[in-house]
């Protein structure tokens, strides 16, 4: 009997561990029954095409919450990728564009990192600095306009970038899939990329097992830069143009994905693959929504739904993992609670 | 000679610390004054202020979670945006009722954040952006995305004018109302932080929260009462912002959210907790305000403002940070 | 035990994709079963539908007379004209006049009734709810199917939102674009997909109108020039003037200060601009703004053109009272209720007329039209008007 017990308990836990893969399994067990077209090729390729942009955001995010900092610049780098990337094409070629695009956002990685690191900044401060500064940038660049490139060579590229080469699978898509995969392949199975959860779980632990935690917090800060500036150089790409709006709403977004796909804010914890699943769910949670007809005012209504059970769900996991532990911050508290009447009246 | 620049540093620190933001208000001044004579003038001062009075109340609400360690309250936005509508909404009932249903969906809101936060220790910023998505949800469904008109709403009862008059009214026919209430919330969040026992509890919590936890301080109450302070805050500065124009729409408040945490750690305001003051969150108000002042009166075009703004922000938080490091005060 | 479940989860995930693939396979193939024995008749009873009678929520017929419009020739270099020169925003003014066409599907002539129409705006805005009102009076005339989906200013989703539509083989896609030049792709997306598009309120880029049959919407260059007349007029064309630009990344941006700022210096050269700025939508922000003018140009300053007659003007209107400057003249991009109220009380001097309901209308009308086989031109402009004191009763109620 207890054994049947343990098993459903552990059952339970594992698929909490796992959540993010049985929201995606709802996602797509549902959807198809619900919405009109939802599982046609067609449309499943445009889900797909469409989480590129965000996943590759998300993968440089991630990295910088298991380090316990946060980058709030993405959107902006985002659209300083995709900006320089078509902006500069005329003057240095593709490569050259797409090579100088990426460096800028490594550069802003660095920058961000730097003024953590060095200056002790609190990532939150210095990255609402570093994105009201990026911004003006953006917009002095662009002249307030947007950019873009008509040549048939482009168009050609954006044809091929866009264009499934096996059912479901643009190259867009693929080279998503490939930089994920790449580094959650770095993350789990080389020694730096698991000190990077060292570094985000405990910072003086890290210290003592000889590791340089700011070097690592400013290597996830530039990964981060240049992971932006390559999704918004990518998307920039395929449509052969840039605005200077792209990625405003792509930081919330990014942020509830990332959270939803189970990386703590409190650093140490994440996954890069995870993160990219959950804007693959969001993605075709909404998609879905669209093809049933729901107004944007529900979609964000939802979104903040499952971003808000998740949230409470792990708050009260971590409770019960700390109670268990016999960590009891709460203790005064639960005495007061407990002591009888009288003892409280003396 | 090393020995020489330490002491100069240290006391350059030290002068830097005390006075705080409003050594760099006080440069922004001298500035100001180079760049227009007619800067130092009470007109232009009083536009300044005038300009930014709303982020300052908003920003004394806010300090009192940035105190307490929990960064920032990004649902603040869309408390604005709630408690304008419903105020509007309401004003059917009368201008008081209408008042009084505004402050009250701040306190709602405020009380959620207070239950999560609080007590379930749920993440803030996450937590705050979830209620703010919920929030935006609800009342862009409820109202259909239409923007309300307080003297439709308000019919022949004269309510409507009265909720526009409520921003645009002068007290002893000189000051601005929200001026007014800006200084109350001023005084009151002042003293409450330094002379009442929640305050020092907050201090505790926002610097140590283990510590504080182990001394017996009701964690959930304390941080719960910062987060209802926040949102009762933002929904005054919800209505105002309202009544300034003239609609109830989801869109007012916009951008309110991280324009407060701004103001509030340029005014000395750690974001580590416990550190800070009302009078600095003033300053720092000030200061942004003054900024764009300068700013327009040099020509120099919204874009390029957001770089300057941008910089100084990380170079008075960057300096700040270092000088109490070398002080020894800080080892954050 | 835990890879166990996980490969479970992925499994069934896997087979829920495969099943949902499957069975939504079939759905496509049934939409095309309208039978073509009556296209005649459908075309006879479509072109007999009369719109004349539909009116806006403001009590204006809901589809006004078009305006008609013959572009200038075109500069040689419109990039080597200084801003203040109307030559130079050419390429941008007359987007789509003399775009050469592209692979435009021909009409099938079969009439608009009962046709299937997706619409793709940029966003949620008050004044977006009136135009998909207007756009939806017309789908019931018609009885047309319509869908009209709200990317809510996101970019990529605006672009996931063109691809589920083109994956559903509407009869027709009508887009606001977001952005002038992102719409070239879309557009020309759409347009290889055999599916006719319409472009709407927004100005996209000439590319753009290469694969479109027509734009149609707001004459906001028009407008704002014949604005600028009104404006120059009640400034006795002279004086020092300054602009609240509209949030950059569109054409309004643009069109709402360059359009009135190149239109005088021919109209009203003694007439300087003094500064441009773009606080966005907010009236504190533009109130600071509006008061650091006053303060820095004195009685230089005696007229203000505003992109947004709701909270900009509201920050205007708030800095002039305080300065004691009412004598500043102050011209907006207009119609919402806001707007009418302070032309009303006398804080704006003019606004443009520019009805939501007959934007959103127009669009669809279009569509009508060509479903119809009647002649479409590439632009269609909703008719401008400019609102002062004294015609304001007529607009009232205003649509947002």
């Amino acid at each position: 009997m207890t054994m049947h017990k343990e098993r459903i308990t552990s059952l339970l836990a594992a698929l909490d561990r796992h959540r993010i893969y049985v929201l995606l399994a709802l996602v797509f067990a549902i959807m198809p029954f619900v919405a009109h077209g939802f599982g046609t090729v067609n449309n499943l390729t445009t889900v797909l095409k469409s989480s590129c942009l965000n996943a590759t955001v998300a993968i440089g995010f991630t990295l910088v919450l298991i380090c316990g900092e946060l980058d709030l610049t993405i959107g902006a780098t985002l659209t300083l990728g995709a900006m320089l990337t078509i902006g500069l094409q005329p003057h240095l070629g593709r490569p050259g564009s797409f090579a100088v695009a990426v460096a800028a956002g490594a550069l802003v990685g660095l920058c961000n990192g730097l003024i953590v690191t060095k200056a002790r900044v609190n990532s939150f401060i210095a990255t609402l600095g570093s994105m009201t500064i990026l911004q003006g940038i953006l917009y002095i660049y662009s002249h307030g306009s947007s950019v873009s490139v008509t040549g048939p060579a482009d168009f050609r590229l954006a044809d091929f970038l866009e264009k499934p080469l096996v059912p479901l699978l643009t190259p867009r898509v693929l080279i998503t899939v490939a930089l994920v995969a790449f580094a959650q392949g770095v993350l789990t199975w080389t020694r730096p990329g698991r000190n990077f959860f060292l570094v985000g779980g405990n910072r003086e632990t890290a210290w003592f097992s000889g590791i340089n935690p700011a070097r690592y917090v400013v290597g996830a800060f530039v990964v981060s830069g240049a992971g932006a500036a390559v999704g918004g150089a990518l998307f920039g790409l395929s449509m052969c143009s840039a605005t200077p709006n792209l990625g405003a709403s792509c930081l919330m977004d990014v942020i509830a994905a990332t959270i939803v796909g189970g990386t703590a804010m409190t650093g140490g914890k994440g996954s890069v693959l995870r993160s990219a699943l959950a804007v693959l769910t969001f993605t075709a949670m909404f998609n879905g929504f669209n093809a049933l007809g729901f107004p944007s005012e529900l979609k964000i209504l939802i979104a903040g739904l499952v971003l808000a059970l998740v949230v409470i769900h792990e708050a009260a996991a971590a409770r019960r993992h700390e109670k268990a532990r016999g960590r009891r911050p709460m203790l005064m508290e639960e005495l007061r609670r407990k002591a009888p009447p009288q003892e409280r009246e003396s | 000679m090393s020995e020489r620049t330490t002491q100069f540093t240290r006391s350059l620190g030290g002068l830097f610390h005390r006075a705080g933001i409003f050594g760099a208000v006080v440069l922004i001044l001298a500035i100001g004054a180079l760049v227009s004579p007619k800067f130092l003038t009470a007109g232009n001062l009083l536009n300044t202020v005038d300009s930014v009075m709303l982020l300052g109340i908003v920003a004394v609400g806010v300090a009192f979670v940035t105190y307490s360690g929990h960064y920032a309250d990004l649902s603040v936005p869309t408390t604005m945006a709630f408690s304008g509508v419903m105020a509007v909404e309401m004003l059917r009932f009368g201008f008081v009722p209408a008042l009084l249903a505004g402050l009250a969906t701040g306190l709602g809101i405020g009380l959620v954040n207070a239950l999560m936060v609080g007590r379930l220790r749920v993440n803030p910023i996450i937590w705050t952006l979830a209620m703010s998505y919920l929030t935006m949800g609800v009342m862009r469904w409820l109202w259909s995305n239409q923007q309300i008109y307080p003297d439709v709403k308000g019919g022949d009862t004269g309510a409507g004018r009265l909720f526009t008059e409520l921003y645009r009214h002068e007290v002893l026919s000189r000051i601005p109302l929200p001026m007014v209430i800006l200084a109350l919330f001023a005084v009151a969040g002042h003293y409450v932080l330094t002379r009442t026992a929640f305050g020092q509890q907050l201090k505790l919590v926002g610097s140590n929260p283990s510590m504080a936890a182990m001394t017996g301080v009701r964690m959930p109450r304390t941080v719960g009462l910062a987060f209802v302070l926040s949102a009762l805050a933002a929904s005054v500065g919800g209505i105002l912002i309202t009544s300034l124009s003239k609609v109830g729409a989801y869109y007012n408040g916009e951008g309110y959210d991280f324009d407060a945490v701004t103001a509030v750690v340029l005014g000395g305001v750690m974001l580590t907790g416990g550190r800070g003051s009302m009078l600095g969150v003033l300053g720092g108000v000030l200061m942004l305000g003054l900024m764009s002042n300068i700013l327009t009166l040099l020509g120099v075009d919204t874009f390029a403002q957001r770089i300057v703004k941008g910089a100084v922000f990380l170079a008075v938080v960057g300096v700040s940070s270092l000088l109490a490091r070398r002080m020894g005060r800080d080892d954050a | 035990m835990k890879s166990q479940i996980r490969n479970t989860v992925v499994m069934l995930a896997a087979g829920a994709m495969l099943a949902g693939v499957s069975g939504c396979g079939k759905q496509q193939s049934a939409a095309a079963g309208a039978g073509r024995a009556d296209a005649a008749a459908n075309l006879a009873e479509s072109l007999k539908v009369d719109l004349s009678g539909i009116k806006s929520q403001d009590g204006q017929p809901l589809l006004l007379a078009l305006e008609t419009k013959t572009p200038p020739p075109r500069p040689k270099d419109p990039d080597a004209l200084p801003e203040t020169d109307p030559g130079h925003w050419y390429d941008m003014e007359y987007a789509g006049w003399n775009t050469a066409k592209e692979n435009i599907p021909a009409s099938p002539k079969d009439g608009a009734i009962g046709k299937r129409v997706i619409a793709i705006i940029n966003g949620d805005h008050p004044y977006l709810t009136a135009y998909s009102a207007g756009m939806k009076k017309v789908a019931e005339a018609y009885r047309m199917k319509l869908r009209i989906l709200s990317p809510n200013w996101k970019v990529d989703v605006q672009n996931q939102m063109l691809d589920e539509a083109v994956n559903e083989k509407p009869d027709l896609i009508i887009l606001i674009a977001l952005d002038a030049k992102v719409a070239i792709l879309q557009v020309r997306k759409v347009n290889q997909a055999g599916i006719p598009i319409i472009l709407s309120n927004m100005h996209p880029d000439n590319e753009a109108m290469r694969y479109a049959i027509c734009w149609t919407g707001p004459d906001d260059w028009g407008q704002f020039r014949m604005l600028a007349k009104v404006w120059a007029d009640k400034l006795n064309r002279k004086g020092g003037v300054a602009y609240v630009r509209h949030a950059p990344g569109g054409s309004p941006f643009f069109a709402r200060t360059f359009g009135p700022a190149s239109e005088l210096t021919a109209y009203a050269p003694d007439i300087k601009t003094l500064d441009m700025q773009a606080p966005g939508f907010e009236a504190a922000k533009t109130q600071q703004v509006v008061s650091d003018w006053i303060m820095r140009f004195g009685d230089k300053l005696v007229g203000i053109c505003a992109a947004d007659d709701s909270a900009q003007a509201i920050g205007i209107a708030e800095a002039c009272k305080k300065a004691g400057r009412s004598d500043i003249v102050v011209v907006a991009a207009g119609n919402s209720k806001v707007g009418m109220d302070a032309v009303k009380a006398g804080e704006i001097h003019a606004i443009t007329y520019q009805s939501a309901e007959a934007d959103g209308a127009v669009a669809l009308k279009a569509g009508a039209d060509w479903f119809n086989g009647l002649t479409v031109e590439p632009v269609r402009y909703l008719p401008k008007h400019v609102i002062t004191q004294t015609d304001v009763d007529t607009f009232q109620p205003a649509q947002w």
